[in-house]
């Protein structure tokens, strides 16, 4: 049976800027290769630097890989056909803010992967964007806002409507949920978990967040200097205490917790 | 005595839709060398109380309180220029990226040589710059950069984010103040990062008899050192109280729920289950709703919610709710 997504000997090398031919490129990432299947969330952990950013880049289309190859349901994904990638691929951006424009208004924004990618009417359109809007929890009326409008928020809940309005079967999330407050937080987590429900979307989340990783994911992904040094399930990555570098960047943090005992609070609740 | 003791701190702004009040009668007390932990979500009016505190208010603002002493002196009655000198002399400020608020076009050297006050460093003109240069890598290993050699010469850009803020750090402790505020020093910082900046800040309060005011966005990323916990919600005190009691037995529900949220405390909850969450957002500053603040997205609210609630002090914790989760025994 084949993978949702294949990755085969994955490499990316960059080349100084002055430099002679024979001199030694630098290697953002050495070659990997891993999978993920539909539905399932894989996070990418590693420190500043690790190349975890990168690998996201290549996945998405945003960046070419030096080396290896992509296969999507058995067929090979092409670097420049972005029409392709954009029907599987989505990404969003770590900075809500700076990753809307801020001179269209939301129905516009989200019109435009629809205009480059399809060949919707322009009432189709629109149908998909109500669609899109009221799946993350937003008003159709929303459409008419400009982003300055909205709370930090409802930014993040547009950047994943725009993700996810051509369906997709993937979607790339690089450090999404950073930097939000934790009730905003806590609903984007919600949100990307029914989505995923509904709609079958698998993950790829970069993340130094051990919790969530916990939380959330069904595989992990620890890159360490370009190299990947882990690619295993949740719970075989959580239950090894091997690796020292695993148990540095997951353990450390997931047992410092703080004591939480609000007997009278669970009663009022329940 | 008390260092820092504010007692109703209210500030308006003045906006095309009439006046708001973005911070509603806070209390905040600060004791000697101690730790005190801001917990507010964006928009709560925690970046404003620290800088109601420095004095770096914009004029259309008005800062009015009760009482805002500085060591026994009123600040509020002061002129700017002997406010400035107070502020200049015992407080000082970091912030959460340090990139931005590190001088691009100089040396790590010459910006802490920019921070030592004059009068420290002594001798002959020769003199006086070797005593710079060894005051700077005192400061630079006071923050824990022991390979200071290499960061000295570097300009902000060539720093880690960890370094960078730690940079930071030794300019504002440069002048031995009494206070720093620290305002989000670790958000979207790596784990690791963020505990050496954590046990950073612990450590030189502890030996420098400094008393730091942390500001942070979750209640899950204070320090463990923390002795006092305030929590803000749009510019009201929802609670404050010793850290411990205050996280261990919250009174108020919005304590409650910011621990719920957080998935650090959830370490029982089923993979990939829903996370309990506040319904709603953050209400923007024209839309703020009368009464208790919180009462539009509080799972406890009632009818008695649009007034707002009075202060109730149980030994020494104060919170502002009319349905606090905690039992009064009168």
């Amino acid at each position: 049976m084949s993978h949702l997504l294949e990755v085969k000997n994955l490499g990316k090398t960059y080349r100084p800027r002055k430099a002679w031919p024979w001199s030694q490129k630098s290697v953002a990432i050495e070659p990997i290769s891993f999978h993920i299947d539909a539905g399932e969330t894989l996070a990418v952990m590693g420190e500043t630097g690790s190349g975890k950013s990168t690998l996201a880049k290549i996945i998405a289309g945003v960046d070419n890989p030096s080396s290896g190859e992509l296969w999507l349901n058995g067929q090979k994904l092409h670097n420049q056909h972005y029409q392709q990638r954009c029907h599987n691929i989505r990404m969003i951006f770590q900075d809500s803010e700076n990753s809307l424009n801020t001179h269209l208004t939301l129905r516009k924004q989200l019109e435009e992967p629809l205009k480059f990618n399809t060949n919707l009417t322009a009432q189709e359109r629109n149908e998909k964007i109500d669609i899109a809007l009221r799946r993350v929890g937003m008003l159709t009326e929303h459409g008419e806002f400009y982003p300055h409008m909205l709370s930090s928020g409802q930014k993040q809940r547009v950047c994943i409507a725009r993700a996810i309005i051509l369906e997709p079967q993937i979607v790339v999330a690089d450090e999404a949920l950073v930097g939000l407050d934790p009730s905003v937080r806590a609903q984007i987590i919600n949100l990307m978990l029914d989505l995923q429900q509904d709609m079958g979307i698998s993950y790829i989340l970069v993340t130094h967040s051990p919790q969530i990783v916990k939380h959330i994911a069904d595989k992990i992904l620890i890159l360490y200097r370009g190299k990947m040094i882990v690619f295993d399930k949740t719970d075989i990555v959580l239950g090894d205490d091997q690796q020292p570098y695993v148990h540095q960047l997951l353990h450390d943090h997931l047992n410092k917790q703080i004591k939480f005992k609000s007997d009278k609070a669970k009663k009022i609740a329940d | 005595m008390q260092l820092l003791d504010i007692r109703n701190l209210t500030v308006e702004m003045k906006t095309p839709h009439g006046i708001v009040r973005v911070l509603d009668k806070v209390n905040l007390q600060l004791g000697k060398g101690e730790i005190h932990s801001l917990v507010g979500e964006s928009g709560s009016g925690k970046s404003l109380l620290a800088k109601a505190i420095v004095g770096f208010t914009n004029p259309n603002w008005e800062v009015t309180a009760d009482r805002l002493w500085w060591n026994g002196q009123d600040l509020l009655a002061m002129n700017t220029k002997q406010r400035r000198a107070v502020t200049g002399r015992d407080m000082a400020m970091i912030f959460q990226d340090p990139y931005s608020y590190l001088d691009p076009n100089s040396t790590v050297e010459q910006q802490i040589v920019e921070a030592i006050p004059e009068g420290d460093v002594r001798g002959t003109f020769m003199r006086r710059r070797v005593d710079r240069k060894t005051r700077v890598k005192r400061l630079l290993h006071r923050v824990g950069i022991r390979d200071h050699e290499s960061v000295i010469d570097s300009y902000p850009f060539e720093l880690s984010q960890g370094v960078a803020q730690k940079v930071s750090i030794a300019i504002a402790i440069a002048h031995r103040p009494r206070l720093l505020i620290a305002d989000e020093p670790t958000t979207a910082m790596e784990p690791s990062t963020k505990l050496q900046i954590h046990r950073l800040l612990a450590r030189l309060a502890a030996s420098q008899e400094m008393s730091v005011l942390l500001i942070s966005q979750d209640l899950t990323s204070i320090l463990p050192e923390t002795k006092q916990l305030t929590l803000l919600y749009c510019g009201q005190l929802m609670e404050t109280g010793p850290a411990e009691e205050v996280i261990n037995h919250p009174a108020h529900p919005y304590t409650d729920s910011m621990l719920r949220m957080s998935l650090q405390t959830q370490q029982e909850l089923p993979h990939k289950a829903r996370l309990p969450t506040l319904p709603g957002a953050i209400p923007t500053l024209r839309h703020m709703p009368i009464g208790c603040r919180l009462g539009p997205r509080c799972p406890y609210a009632q009818k008695q919610c649009v007034k707002a609630p009075l202060a109730t002090q149980k030994q020494q914790r104060v919170f502002h709710c009319h349905f606090p989760l905690l039992e009064l025994e009168s």
